[in-house]
């Protein structure tokens, strides 16, 4: 747990970079300050290892005043990740992950072993250990900056726009796996980055910073995008904040409803038949997983190249965002419900779906508002 | 060409290249000591460098020959002994490599230092395993330079009677006679060589990161 105690930054040419702040970042939780630059969301995160001193306040990590630690000591204690990944170029990949460690004076052995253990873990291949990281893409760096934070285990990690350096597709990959990686770790995190959806995507809770270092929101997401505190962090948040809201309400109970279906393969006269006036008819392969929709002026017979893309499908467990991109992308207006296995439960159209919103609207939910 | 002359003086000629060696080298090694204690000063406290940097340069422009004759009444050593030799070249070498220091310590980005700070490195250890590998490209071609140079400006303490490969140079001019003339010239120029292959060996050998960076 890390606690901040009315904490103020001033640097010496008067800027107040952080201005009273209190907060609590949770054990096991990811929490990320959010904000647009000069907000001091960086220098928050950097007071906490001491990097940067605090002015007033205190910051207290597992309840001990951070003041009162040896600084060196702490560091090797919360690990550290940072835009562009800031590798040692002289180092290879598998000393840069032993770094920690190293500074800790494990043996050699283990340490290696450690670190060819977490290239596996952050989806490293292990012929990349014995490069050195102006070789490897940006992507990988990260990856190998991840590692090299996770090394010596520590409780706690500092993540400073870990990701914001790469391009979209492969943030996103890792952005995913980040999360995967944090399921199964129970890191308590501390995240900073720019970029909204960003913290809306991987934070537990959320603090919303302002230039001048103030907090103006501090709570969950689905609290953020449903309640924003103030005229700043709704423009913050920004316009399509609804619509995102939707990503924490859940699809179930969602009317979803039988629809007829024909197998690859049918017939003109069998899709004719069962679309009974419609323009389209959902086609099935033999395991009754969705593959497409048949326009009912075909000639020929239902054959795969000739169908209309299913659109993107969703199950019961996943969010009304994901159900309305359905019914959005589809040809027909209507989103496909899968279960598990991807196999066919039914159909729901953009109009059922806006019905279902006016009746569970996102509440305002378990998030609290705080600061 | 006189290969009689090389014949019967092979022992003064090898002494005299070891010598060239040992007036050339053991400057370059006291200068990157120094060099390197004076960058780390610098880059620690920035406003210190102006003045580093004046005071080198200003040293730099002084004539060689100069400083050799003036340095004994300076420091107080005989006019023949090698140190005044030593020393001069010590002098020269540093300045040439104290900017190497400093700019290669520059090298290392913010993220890599406040990295490393977040890590748990001390700011001494810091230095030794961090900023000064990664300094070490642009600390090797300085060294390159200042060997060259100083094997080249060895020949000219011959002037004050301490002078290697130079002695032989001088002694060719002032007898009119060609071959020790040549040998001077031919070894020296030899040396240099050598010394540069050996410098840029080890620079390969210490920093192979540094090479594939490149063709990445």
């Amino acid at each position: 747990m890390i606690e901040f105690d009315h904490v103020s930054k001033q640097y010496d040419d008067g800027t107040l970079a952080v201005d009273d702040l209190s907060l609590v970042a949770g054990n096991g939780q990811i929490t990320v300050f959010v904000g647009p630059s000069g907000c001091g969301k960086t220098t928050s995160l950097r007071m906490i290892n001491r990097t940067i001193p605090v002015t007033s306040g205190s910051i207290r990590v597992d309840g001990e005043d951070i003041a009162a630690t040896d600084a060196v000591q702490l560091r090797r204690r919360i690990g550290y990740v940072i835009q562009h990944a800031g590798l040692f170029p002289h180092r290879t990949v598998v000393d840069n992950i032993a770094t920690v460690p190293h500074l800790l004076g494990w043996d050699k052995k283990r340490s290696r072993s450690v670190a060819l253990e977490l290239m596996d873990r952050v989806g490293l291949d292990p012929v990349l250990a014995k490069r050195y990281p102006a070789q490897l893409s940006g992507g990988q760096q990260q990856r190998v900056g991840v590692a090299r934070a996770l090394a010596a285990d520590p409780p706690m990690l500092l993540m400073d726009e870990p990701f914001s350096a790469v391009d979209p597709i492969v943030r996103e990959q890792l952005q995913d796996e980040f999360l995967r990686l944090q399921h199964e770790l129970g890191k308590t995190i501390v995240f900073v980055t720019h970029d909204i959806d960003e913290a809306i995507k991987l934070g537990d809770k959320v603090a919303v910073m302002q230039v001048g270092g103030t907090l103006a929101q501090f709570a969950s997401p689905a609290e953020l995008l449903s309640h924003p505190s103030s005229d700043f962090v709704a423009e913050f948040i920004g316009r399509d904040r609804g619509y995102r809201g939707l990503s924490f309400v859940s699809a179930e109970g969602l009317p979803v409803h039988e629809s007829s279906t024909v197998p690859v393969g049918a017939s003109e006269d069998d899709v004719r038949r069962a679309a009974g006036g419609a323009a389209h008819v959902l086609v099935l392969d033999t395991d009754q997983h969705p593959v497409g929709w048949a326009p009912v002026n075909g000639r020929t017979a239902v054959v795969p190249e000739r169908l209309l893309d299913v659109g993107t499908t969703f199950t019961a467990e996943q969010s009304l965002r994901a159900a309305l991109d359905g019914a959005l992308a589809s040809p027909t207006g209507e989103a496909v419900c899968v279960d598990a296995d991807g196999r066919f439960v039914g159909v729901v159209n953009h109009a059922e779906i806006a019905e279902h919103l006016t009746t569970h609207r996102p509440r305002r939910a378990e998030g609290q508002a705080a600061g | 060409m006189d290969w009689g002359y090389v014949e019967s003086n092979v022992d003064l000629i090898v002494s005299k290249l070891v010598e060239h060696l040992y007036l050339s080298i053991v400057p370059i090694l006291v200068a990157l000591v120094l060099a390197i204690v004076i960058g780390a000063l610098a880059v620690r406290f920035p406003k210190s460098y102006p003045p580093i940097l004046a005071l080198s340069s200003a040293f730099y422009t002084v004539p060689s020959l100069a400083l050799f004759v003036i340095l004994p009444g300076i420091i107080g050593t005989q006019i023949l002994d090698p140190v005044n030799v030593i020393i001069a070249l010590t002098i020269y070498s540093l300045s040439l490599l104290v900017r190497n220091v400093v700019d290669g310590l520059r090298v290392t980005s913010a993220d890599v230092r406040q990295s490393a700070l977040s890590m748990g490195y001390t700011r001494t250890r810091q230095l030794w395993s961090v900023e000064l590998p990664i300094a070490m490209p642009l600390i090797f071609a300085g060294l390159r330079v200042a060997t060259v140079a100083n094997i080249s400006m060895v020949s000219v303490g011959a002037l004050i009677g301490v002078g290697g490969l130079g002695e032989l140079m001088t002694d060719g001019f002032q007898r009119n006679y060609l071959a020790p003339l040549l040998v001077g010239l031919v070894l020296s120029v030899a040396l240099a060589l050598v010394a540069d292959v050996v410098i840029v060996t080890l620079q390969r050998w210490l920093t192979p990161w540094a090479r594939l960076a490149r063709q990445a």
